[in-house]
């Protein structure tokens, strides 16, 4: 039994655990977004009514556009104010209704479309800032996707070492038995009476290294709850999982702990024993 | 119990380590095989094992056809065979009676049978007042006992030795050899593989010589070297010529 081949084994589950975690995250963090407003258009505090219409006219006539709301200056410094109280405490004091954008919110017929409404609206007399979430939520996948496969390729190169540990660690442990193993032969021993020693050997390494993965993953959603306060707005809260995401990204990582050893072992007792 | 039929084997480095190779061993019987070392007498051994397949002919021990012995039947044959060997192969880190009781142990016996018939085995080969020792504090003697122990702890039909006083003094190993055949009487087949002339020749028993991979001599009562046990003078060769013919 060796430290190295049963760390090696909890570092690459880890890092799968946590591609498995990060992509289930993303997707709950940003199912909201992505069946919410698509584009939102914030008019300068000071921006005319006139002008306010003119825009707003102008995005209804859009034929992507599948419905605008008018937000007033008053609600958005409501919603901004319990967005930030959360986050922040008593320096969302700072903020007036006045100093806030009103802001056309629109859902799209084709949320693709966002980028050329962005394009069109930016400009326009009155217009502070066009925002759509749905570039915020590519450049995230984006992001996590590489993240993700780089965990996975760093996960395999482990995996395939830990397989190597595992398979070396099971070959001393026959040598070390080596006289034990010929006299067992001697007598009579069953082939599977001697390999299965070896095999669970194996076998236990690789639960061993999968279980303190999956206390690593634990931890991992545990430490976001507490991360994100409580705050139900934060992407962080949203990267959460629920039971059963969690339990199949855990019940993953020991099923493949557990086969990793046994493919290890299998190989060393084939490769080594000759019985 | 044994019988070899026309056997051949060749090793793939071209060597040829047994050549037509025929003979049989009743139960009961206590046979030496003697010959000059790569005389075939390991390779014979081996086979009997069924540690190696034969090139050519048929092997049968215990009643059973070893070319049609699947993998997995081997280990039950190897628990009618007994083995002794020159070096012991005790295990260092066992007392006398784990090494005994480990030959017991690995192929599922419960453990009160393991009790008693360690406890008679040691009693046997006279050593139940060393059950505690480890086998580096005893003789050469007591720990081929233990071996001995080992292999005949099952009560196998056949007890094969190689070697068995290789390592042992002309006095201990005459007493070895006294204990094989007193296992011998018991009923279990015994084969002796040796150099020792000195046994070969107190025992009379059958002998059956090997030299470049062909039986030269198998002679009933035997001596280790014909030419100074048989006063006669018969050839190694009339002799084997002979024995073919009383097998008929």
């Amino acid at each position: 039994m060796t430290i190295a081949a049963v760390l090696t084994v909890a570092i690459s589950l880890s890092l799968v655990g946590a591609a498995l975690f990060l992509r289930q995250g993303v997707s709950n963090a940003t199912t909201e977004w992505r069946h919410g407003v698509n584009v939102i258009v914030w008019f300068h505090p000071s921006s005319s009514v006139t002008e306010q219409g003119a825009v707003g006219d102008e995005l209804t006539q859009l034929t992507y556009v599948k419905s605008c709301a008018y937000r007033t200056q008053t609600y958005n410094y409501d919603q901004g104010k319990q967005f930030f109280q959360s986050l922040l405490g008593s320096a969302s004091g700072a903020m007036t209704p006045s100093d806030t954008p009103a802001s056309d919110q629109c859902v799209l017929k084709n949320p693709n479309e966002a980028a050329a409404i962005a394009a069109r609206f930016t400009n326009m007399p009155g217009v502070l800032n066009v925002s759509y979430p749905s570039k915020a939520i590519h450049n995230m996948e984006n992001v996590t996707h590489i993240a993700q496969l780089s965990f996975l390729i760093v996960a395999l190169i482990l995996l395939i070492s830990a397989l190597a540990l595992i398979i070396n660690t099971i070959r001393l442990a026959i040598f070390s038995r080596r006289k034990e193993v010929s006299v067992m032969k001697l007598v009579g021993a069953t082939n599977w009476f001697i390999r299965v020693p070896f095999m669970l050997e194996g076998l236990v390494q690789g639960l061993i290294g999968a279980l303190v993965a999956v206390a690593v993953v634990s931890i991992l959603n545990w430490q976001l709850d507490s991360a994100s306060a409580g705050n139900t707005l934060s992407t962080l809260y949203k990267m959460r999982l629920a039971g059963g995401e969690l339990a199949f990204i855990l019940v993953a990582i020991l099923l493949i702990g557990v086969v990793i050893g046994a493919l290890g072992s299998a190989f060393a007792v084939r490769r080594f024993l000759d019985t | 119990m044994i019988t070899l039929e026309s056997v051949t084997k060749t090793y793939k480095t071209g060597t040829v380590a047994l050549k037509d190779v025929s003979m049989e061993v009743s139960k009961g019987e206590f046979i030496f095989l003697v010959g000059a070392s790569g005389a075939g007498k390991s390779t014979l051994m081996a086979l009997i094992l069924r540690e190696e397949l034969p090139d050519e002919g048929r092997i049968w021990v215990a009643g059973r056809n070893l070319a049609n012995l699947p993998r997995w039947r081997v280990p039950y044959l190897r628990r009618n065979i007994g083995c002794v060997f020159q070096d012991f192969r005790l295990l260092p880190t066992k007392t006398v009676f784990e090494n005994v009781a480990f030959a017991l142990q690995v192929i599922g016996r419960p453990r009160h049978q393991i009790e008693r018939q360690v406890t008679q085995v040691l009693d046997l080969v006279g050593l139940a007042d060393k059950t505690n020792n480890m086998p580096d504090e005893l003789s050469g003697g007591e720990q081929q006992r233990v071996a001995i122990a080992r292999a005949f702890v099952n009560r196998p039909l056949i007890l094969i030795a190689d070697e068995p006083t290789g390592n042992l003094d002309p006095s201990t190993s005459k007493d070895i050899v006294q204990l094989l055949d007193r296992i011998n009487k018991s009923g279990t087949t015994v084969v002796v593989a040796t150099h020792d002339a000195n046994i070969v020749d107190t025992m009379r028993k059958r002998v059956i010589e090997l030299d470049n991979g062909e039986i030269v001599r198998d002679q009933n009562r035997g001596v280790y070297d014909v030419d100074i046990g048989n006063s006669s003078g018969v050839s190694a060769r009339d002799l084997v010529a002979h024995s073919r013919g009383r097998k008929g």
